[in-house]
């Protein structure tokens, strides 16, 4: 029997977090702010990740093409206990991964793009 | 963009009705909203308006709300809920299987939507009716009587639809 969708993105999103040391928790978000997958801590709310997340993309988009900053490529967000970083997966998803302030960032980004790749191959 | 002023007049808009849905669909043109924020802010606004019917003292007394069942209770705090906020014009609330219910929305006569009320002009849906109406209702019979099964709205054609499970 094929894995249903469900496991494809949790297996995709494990690999993810299993490459990057340091990568807390990750989400899979329509565009519309609604948790596709999601590989979250018992306190984070995901309605609220996918919510949020979904509209800082939005957001920042909007802002990339009225100040002329072309395609955005990512969002990384810091704060003094770590980064969220946020990405598209083509026109309907989102990337959103939580992740601990002692990350390589290159790592981070290169990891991001090969997870990027897998999900857009099933979504 | 429709026609405004058609809209005005084919919906039975009030001010608010107005005011509202434009107001939305500007943050949601500004990407400041999608539904996943609108369903977070509609269970937040249900608990204001239950404050308020109870402040108003016009909250239905649930031992005099007709029905036998649990879907058919359900389908009376609809009705009133829609009689006090002027949601929609026209709709339906059934049961299509066991347990499972669903709330069709004539779409043209839906009086709060962002998009075709307040003109947004974005992908998705912005509804805020089926967890308005979940957590509304839930919050009157003081017990869980529906759980929404779609995470927003169905758009079908013409109709609007929202499915919820009817509990107990």
């Amino acid at each position: 029997m094929a894995p249903t969708l469900s496991t494809q993105l949790d297996v995709i999103l494990n690999d993810f977090e299993r490459n990057v040391p340091h990568v807390q928790a990750t989400a899979v978000v329509s565009t519309d702010g609604l948790v596709i997958a999601s590989r979250l801590p018992s306190e984070v709310e995901e309605d609220r990740i996918g919510a949020m997340g979904a509209a800082i993309l939005s957001i920042s988009n909007r802002s990339g093409g009225e100040l002329e900053r072309g395609e955005i490529i990512r969002v990384l967000i810091e704060g003094d206990d770590g980064y969220i970083l946020i990405r598209s997966i083509g026109e309907y998803a989102i990337l959103v991964a939580l992740v601990e302030k002692d990350v390589r960032l290159g790592l981070l980004f290169y990891e991001a793009n090969k997870c990027i790749v897998e999900l857009l191959k099933i979504l | 963009m429709a026609d405004i002023k058609q809209v005005v007049l084919d919906r039975d808009l009030n001010p608010y009705h107005s005011f509202f849905s434009s107001f939305f669909g500007g943050l949601a043109e500004l990407g400041m909203i999608n539904q996943g924020s609108i369903n977070i802010v509609s269970k937040r606004a249900a608990e204001y308006l239950y404050s308020y019917l109870e402040a108003k003292e016009i909250l239905p007394d649930m031992k005099a709300v007709p029905g036998e069942t649990s879907t058919e209770v359900a389908k009376n705090l609809i009705l009133y809920i829609n009689k006090i906020l002027s949601l929609v014009g026209e709709y339906e609330f059934k049961e299509v299987e066991n347990g499972l219910a669903v709330l069709l929305i004539t779409g043209n006569t839906c009086r709060i939507c962002p998009k075709g009320v307040g003109g947004a002009e974005v992908k998705g849906t912005l509804c805020p009716i089926p967890t308005l109406v979940v957590s509304l209702v839930n919050k009157i019979a003081q017990q869980e009587l529906l759980e929404l099964v779609t995470t927003g709205i169905e758009k079908d054609g013409p109709s609007c639809r929202a499915y919820f499970n009817v509990l107990n």
